[in-house]
């Protein structure tokens, strides 16, 4: 009975872990999650699900540091488009994100989204920004060190 | 009670099992499983040449379909799309993929492009080639032949005016060989096809070097020595500047000290092209230590030219390319300045001694490919896809 239970239980768990449709992200998005996230720290990811593979050795790495981490407040920006939603949450739920907040670019003037976040952002991927609780950010150009991740989290919380 | 409950979870396991299904079924359709329609998402990135005749010849991709036609009028009307490829593929056209197009001087056309696969960041040389003016296209043929499912993507195609022809891409298989035996490799491979019979046959493919970048377009020029390769090259383990080598047994030489160290992938190559007394104009992208933003080289022998700075770093501009013939050079980048794209050129009269002033030559608000400049007979030209405009061809002189 309680093995029975159990499977139950796993099975949920298993489908609870595909991540959601992306959130289409505009030229005013940022403003709102950065609105959203007000007084509190947040790591906006910058990634893309077609062309980068670093990206997803940088989500894995997220992926796993969320096993243990509990307050890890991601963001999760892919710069693809709307028509990638699919392989955008495959590669999520892959890397044990799904549950965290996901958008993605929405304009076919993607330059447009690139300016409204970071004017000095030519493209390349991935690219993070620390924000701190009064919303003074870093940005990490390349790959995310977990070491560099974990010392900031920890002066988030201090 | 407890039973009950079972019955209940067991609805809803089911009941979300069949959600997953779906999003299962959903998942494979996007990523372009073999089984599944193309792409529905209109491309823009195309690719344009003249032939020795002064006719413009354009490759573009439409629903999977690689689509030539031509103008006999520099642009302004062209002829009714031939189909390359007979079944749909996923052909890569946006971003730094475009199919390639070249014409060799007995007509022959020559085609290339990367077919990207199901699996994360794999891909397909492709190849095709008109004996008929444009008519009719040869069954496409792929170039790579180590038979992996790996990443062989970035191709570039050149022709020598005459049968010979080369292709380069960038290719996972040492990569993949290295990971199988447990070792590590940074980076990827640069790979080449030669043809010397007008593309009826290919060698087998030759190893130019390792350890490139992973995701960046490579360029190719060809010159008096045959034909020269720019690619975005790996120094050390994450040092991601230029560099160039001849196909034929050239050393790999670093078209500049950038210092650019990143675990990333810039996705942003660089541009290479012939002039006049076997100059090279060389054009590329960098956020290395020594230098930020677009750039030109001109290469003469073992004489490199300083570094010139070129684009408004303030708005994005980025991917550049250079065509040359004789002394004229052109170059061609996209800036966006907040509101619409703009199409930017530099020219030389001198084979490329001096340039003038950057001029912003057409702009646009909607989706845009990368402005793609043309010389011929002496006359410059830029090519640019957009939305809103289609294609449109803009003499510059």
């Amino acid at each position: 009975m309680r093995t029975l239970w159990l499977i139950l239980l796993s099975g949920l768990l298993a489908v609870s872990a595909q991540a959601a449709e992306p959130k289409a992200f505009n030229a005013d998005s940022l403003k709102r999650i950065e609105a959203r996230h007000a007084g509190k720290p947040f790591i906006l990811v910058l990634w893309s699900a077609n062309w980068c593979g670093y990206c997803i050795e940088e989500l894995d790495m997220l992926g796993q540091l969320a096993k243990t981490e509990k307050r890890l407040p991601l963001v999760l920006v892919s710069v693809d488009s709307p028509e990638d939603g699919a392989a955008i949450r495959q590669t999520l739920s892959k890397a044990g994100l799904a549950h965290f907040e996901s958008w993605v670019f929405d304009d076919a003037v993607p330059e447009r989204l690139r300016a409204a976040i970071d004017p000095s952002w030519m493209g390349e991927l991935p690219r993070t920004y620390l924000y701190d609780k009064r919303h003074r950010r870093q940005a990490a150009v390349g790959k995310l060190e977990t070491a560099q991740l974990k010392t900031w989290l920890k002066q988030q919380h201090e | 009670m407890a039973r009950r409950t079972i019955l209940l979870l067991g609805g809803l396991l089911a009941a979300a099992g069949l959600a997953l299904a779906g999003a299962h079924a959903q998942a494979r359709g996007a990523d372009g499983g073999k089984e599944m329609a193309m792409p529905s998402r209109p491309t823009l990135a195309v690719s344009a040449v003249f032939d020795g005749a002064g006719r413009l010849w354009l490759a573009r991709v439409e629903n999977g379909t690689l689509l030539v036609s031509h103008s006999d009028d520099g642009g302004q009307n062209f002829s009714a799309p031939v189909a390359v490829n007979p079944a749909p593929e996923n052909i890569g056209a946006e971003g730094e993929n475009r199919p390639k197009i070249a014409v060799a001087g007995n007509g022959t056309i020559h085609l290339s492009w990367t077919l990207l696969l199901p699996q994360p960041y794999t891909g397909e040389v492709r190849y095709s080639r008109s004996t008929d003016g444009g008519r009719t296209f040869s069954v496409p043929v792929t170039l790579n032949d180590d038979g992996r499912l790996s990443s062989h993507r970035f191709d570039s195609l050149i022709v020598d005016g005459g049968g010979r022809l080369a292709v380069v891409w960038l290719d996972g298989r040492d990569r993949d060989a290295a990971r199988e035996k447990g070792e590590k490799f940074s980076g990827v491979s640069l790979y080449a096809a030669r043809s010397d019979d007008d593309g009826a046959h290919f060698r087998r493919n030759e190893k130019i070097t390792a350890h490139t970048c992973e995701c960046c377009r490579t360029a190719l020029a060809w010159t008096k020595d045959g034909p020269v390769a720019l690619w975005r090259n790996l120094y050390g383990t994450n040092v991601r500047d230029f560099a160039l080598a001849k196909l034929d047994g050239g050393e790999v030489r670093r078209l500049a000290d950038d210092d650019w160290a990143i675990d990333a992938c810039p996705h942003h190559g660089g541009g290479l092209a012939g002039g006049a007394d076997g100059v090279l104009h060389a054009v590329w992208y960098t956020q290395g230590k020594n230098r930020q933003g677009l750039f030109y080289r001109r290469i003469e022998g073992d004489t490199l030219s300083a570094p010139m700075a070129f684009g408004n770093a303030q708005a994005q501009a980025g991917h550049a390319t250079v065509a040359a013939a004789g002394d004229k050079a052109l170059i061609a980048w996209r800036e966006f300045d907040g509101n619409a794209y703009g199409a930017m050129v530099l020219q030389s009269g001198d084979n490329g001694k001096s340039w003038g002033a950057a001029r912003r030559i057409a702009a646009t608000e909607g989706a845009a490919d990368y402005p793609l400049p043309l010389i011929h007979n002496g006359r410059a030209h830029v090519l640019w896809h957009t939305r809103h405009h289609g294609v449109r061809v803009i003499a510059l002189d």
